[in-house]
């Protein structure tokens, strides 16, 4: 690439100094706004809530080792799915057929596996899983049909396909390996724990350093993860070693969140994604091949809900022909508490992850607090509900007003007045544009 | 669908009477606008809005008009100051407040209604009763469009008509809640000369109704032709007033830039041009009425002239492959070139889009991820790993080359002026793009400062040995900018000409179809 050095014409000031250690860092701080941060306060507070409950009823402490596993290997296979599911509403679209799509490939899992073997058995769920994703991206994208459309055609007839190959009775397998993959527990030793958590910490005060190299990016809501995820490792090695151990989903749920966040963040897919899922017309007309942004999530979240599928099928070594019926909408709930945007190039999976912990630990607790599990849901709903809202209003604090100003009167002229002043006394060669 | 422009803008109409004893319909008075974060968009500005005049508001983008013309709609309420409705001092607090007494707006892109028809879309929300009588819609309708002198199909659907035209729905509309103030905030900006006349009339013939008008556009020429009172704008503050009898572009471009230099934008040192960079032969696309022959040069700059509809923008999209190429083909620096827009840019083609927020740009995102969006590739480590510090260095790099005026890099792009974004669009290919580089409407929106920079640096990058194709409405600024110019006319190459050698009215009228 030309990297060019040649003077073009007009050239006046550059347009920013550096600026000063503060600044950089206050870009973090922002992270910890309702709309950025939402999720991790309503967990908070709901873990509150819970623990005072339970204390004042007597019972026996919410927040211990075996109560918060419980949650967590109850959330490990809706919380892959969300991770999945976040993907493609970045990317702009919508998938309804996951839980489908699991209950086939946990069906054709426990069916074969007897005859044909463990690893062809889980071979063949995933290819479905790929084949299925891959039905749903060409209808959306090279056809042209609404994905809520095409994937509520698939969730159904997937479903279909199931109850026939179930012929519409339960199935269950001899073999007791995908009891295995759901429920071997491994075990993170506290030394590696606290040195994971001092990784971590050290990883954040890289980061610090190389704000003072030039053009190093301002700090972000990341720098206060990092730090926070280091704490709690380290608490958690020391005061509750026993969360240390795990099964196997729960891991993979850390490793899927972990992977999948640094890949969104790190890698020019990633960015790609966002693009198209922001403005595909401007991705498209910049060379991005949109075609490919828009069609792999669906194929990802069609091998990922297959491996959710065989997780759902180890963890009973049987499935019954409407099982997970209704997990599409509690993953694309838990991706909207996470504050992914249902327009597509906004998400972040961690935080559709934590969507889903919140919406498990508020069954959890209707279950601890013997509080009629049909009140759940119109709790669940209204939280839903809420914590859109919430979202909703914080986008419009001071700082984008302007914009809601702007559209009042359904101008599209460009904002000329609001940073005309401050801008001009960095620019005083220029009086306008 | 076309309609017929039947009023043209004509000079011979406007008022003549003393200006100062006619009544007051609007009195801005001593009006100041600070906003939240201590920016002061106007600094006391004093007008007076007569009934029968157009009034013509000039100024950079960021001189305040904006913020002028939403404090009169009722969208901003001023900092200080008062507004004299007919005599009474008013607080309006919502746009509602306004046009209730008596105020209309019509913005460069006003919302319409695609999907319904232009008699829909007119008396959208108009009140009047709740039954919609179609036969007193249209008797109305028809007398609408006569006091402006346009005519158009009441039954078509608007999601099939020009900008123009769409241009004229939204003046309909506004008029159809029979206003005393009419403010036109930059209404011709996106749309093609022939269709500015009708706009232009309608203003005019507006005037002459008694209804006061006011005229924001950056298009001098414009304002010199209609409007009777001329007010320029600069930094928040009124800097020059006067009436049509002292009008001067000369004086308006003085009080639009203050003491800064004027760019000279005629002195145009033509390029040896060099080897073909790009070469169409019989390429035609999916969206192109007739196949194109077209060669550019290596430092060139070839100008197409045409009216809308006549094939300018979906040339441009077959080059780039944007559109499907259904026959001929493009040879890029000798070699064919097949595929998307992916291919187009592999091979060192860029496409500067008309609507830059909508197609050039992501507007939320910051000015250093817009920059590199187009780059990932070469400012990634290995084309997989981001490398945002290279991304920044490239970011702060172009913004100085090419003069952004913005906080920082890490400003939204949707915060930029128009001149500014585009300059954005710009970086995001001139470290990327050897070749090619077809720019549609390239200074469309953009202030007079901000189109002296992007011509100067478009004729830097021809310089550099680019072939540039350029597609500007604004014949002036295309002869200007142009090496030489090929008139486009429903979709054929109609006649070449030299830039040196060729008038604007010459242009115009080869545009148009005459030889």
């Amino acid at each position: 690439m030309t990297t060019t050095t040649s003077n073009l014409e007009p050239t006046p000031a550059p347009v920013t100094d550096a600026p000063s250690a503060l600044a950089r860092i206050r870009p973090a701080l922002s992270g910890l706004r309702p709309q950025r941060a939402g999720v991790v306060y309503a967990l908070v507070l709901l873990v509150t809530v819970l623990v005072i409950a339970t204390a004042a009823k007597h019972q026996p402490a919410y927040l211990s080792s075996v109560n918060v596993s419980n949650i967590l290997s109850q959330s490990a296979p809706d919380a892959i799915l969300a991770v999945f599911m976040t993907v493609v509403l970045i990317s702009g679209n919508f998938d309804l057929s996951v839980a489908s799509v699991a209950a086939l490939a946990a069906a054709l899992a426990l069916k074969t596996i007897d005859s044909i073997g463990t690893a062809p058995a889980i071979v063949l769920a995933l290819a479905v899983g790929v084949a299925v994703g891959a039905i749903n991206a060409v209808l959306v994208q090279k056809i042209g049909v609404n994905a809520f459309i095409v994937t509520l055609g698939s969730m159904t007839a997937v479903r279909g396909i199931v109850l026939i190959a179930l012929g519409g009775q339960s199935v269950t397998a001899q073999s007791r390996s995908l009891v295995a993959l759901d429920s071997t527990a491994y075990r993170l030793p506290p030394v590696v724990a606290v040195l994971c958590g001092a990784l971590l910490l050290v990883l954040a005060g890289l980061r610090l350093r190389r704000l003072k190299e030039p053009n190093s990016p301002p700090l972000d809501g990341l720098f206060l993860v990092l730090i926070g995820c280091a704490v709690l490792l380290v608490v958690i090695a020391v005061s509750a070693p026993a969360l240390l151990t795990q099964p196997l989903p729960v891991w993979l749920m850390i490793w899927v969140t972990v992977g999948v966040a640094a890949a969104l963040r790190y890698l020019v897919p990633g960015r790609n994604l966002y693009a198209v899922g922001s403005n595909a017309e401007a991705a498209r007309l910049s060379g991005i091949n949109v075609d490919r942004y828009k069609m792999m999530p669906f194929v990802l979240t069609g091998l990922a809900s297959a491996g959710v599928g065989l997780l759902y099928a180890g963890r009973f070594n049987s499935v019954d022909p409407n099982g997970l019926t209704g997990t599409e909408l509690t993953v694309i709930a838990a991706a909207i508490l996470g504050g992914t945007s249902l327009f597509g190039g906004a998400g972040h999976v961690a935080k559709s992850v934590l969507g889903t912990v919140v919406l498990f630990t508020l069954s959890n607790g209707f279950n601890v607090l013997n509080l009629g599990s049909n009140y759940q849901y119109v709790v669940q709903g209204a939280v839903l509900v809420a914590a859109s809202a919430v979202y909703t209003i914080a986008a419009k604090s001071p700082a984008r007003r302007q914009h809601a100003d702007r559209t009042d009167i359904g101008s599209a002229a460009p904002p000329e007045a609001s940073t005309a002043d401050s801008v001009e006394s960095l620019h005083p060669a220029v009086s306008g544009s | 669908m076309r309609a017929a422009v039947v009023g043209a803008a004509n000079t011979s109409v406007r008022t003549s009477g003393s200006p100062s004893s006619a009544p007051i319909a609007l009195e801005i008075d001593e009006v100041t606008k600070t906003y939240p974060g201590g920016t002061r968009a106007l600094k006391g500005v004093s007008l007076q809005l007569r009934p029968g005049q157009v009034h013509g508001l000039v100024g950079a983008n960021g001189a305040g008009k904006s913020t002028l013309i939403k404090i009169i709609a009722g969208a901003e309420r001023p900092s200080s100051g008062e507004l004299r409705w007919q005599g009474t001092t008013v607080d309006w607090r919502r746009p509602a407040d306004a046009q209730a007494a008596g105020v209309a707006v019509v913005h460069q892109q006003s919302p319409v209604s695609p999907a319904l028809s232009v008699l829909e879309n007119v008396y959208l929300g108009a009140g009047a009763g709740a039954l919609w009588n179609p036969n007193r819609r249209q008797a109305d309708f028809a007398e609408l469009c006569a006091s402006i002198g346009f005519s158009i199909d009441p039954h078509a659907v608007v999601a099939s008509l020009s900008i123009g035209d769409r241009q004229m729905v939204s003046i309909l509309r506004a008029l159809a809640r029979r206003p005393q103030l009419m403010l036109l905030d930059e209404p011709t900006a996106s749309i093609t000369p022939a269709e500015r006349a009708g706009v232009l009339g309608a203003a005019r013939q507006l005037a002459l109704t008694g209804v006061a008008v006011v005229f924001v556009s950056h298009f001098l020429n414009e304002v010199t032709e209609i409007c009777d009172v001329v007010s320029v704008l600069r930094d928040g503050k009124l800097v020059d007033s006067f009436g049509a009898e002292e009008l001067t572009e000369e004086r308006m471009v003085t009080g639009i830039i203050g003491n800064r230099l004027r760019a000279v934008e005629s002195t145009h040192v033509a390029q040896q041009p060099g080897d073909p960079v790009l070469e169409l032969r019989r390429l035609r696309s999916t969206s192109m009425a007739a196949p194109v022959d077209l060669t550019v040069r290596s430092g060139e700059i070839v100008g197409l002239a045409g009216l809308l509809g006549s094939g300018r923008t979906e040339l441009l999209k077959a080059v780039f492959g944007a559109d499907r190429r259904t026959e001929g083909e493009v040879l890029v620096e000798g070699k064919p070139l097949s595929g998307g827009p992916a291919a187009a840019v592999k091979r060192g083609v860029a496409f500067v889009p008309e609507d830059r927020l909508a197609q050039g740009l992501i507007g939320d995102w910051e000015i250093w991820r817009n920059v590199s969006m187009a780059d990932l590739g070469s400012l990634s480590r290995r084309f997989l790993r981001l490398d945002p510090a290279a991304e920044r260095a490239r970011a702060a790099q172009a913004c100085a080359e090419l003069g952004v005026v913005a906080a920082s890099i890490d400003t939204p792009v949707r915060d930029l002026s128009g001149g500014n974004a585009q300059k954005v669009v710009f970086a995001k290919w001139i470290y990327k793009t050897h070749a090619v580089l077809l720019l549609d409407e390239p200074t469309a929106g953009v202030d007079v400062g901000g189109k002296a920079d992007l011509i100067m640096l478009i004729r830097a990058l021809a310089a550099r040995g680019m072939g540039i194709v350029v597609v500007l409405s604004e014949f002036e600024e295309l002869l200007s900018v142009a090496d030489r110019v090929v008139v486009l006319n429903r979709g054929a190459v109609t006649a070449g000409y030299r830039s040196d050698e060729v008038s604007v009215a010459e242009l115009t009228a080869a545009a148009g179809g005459l030889s």
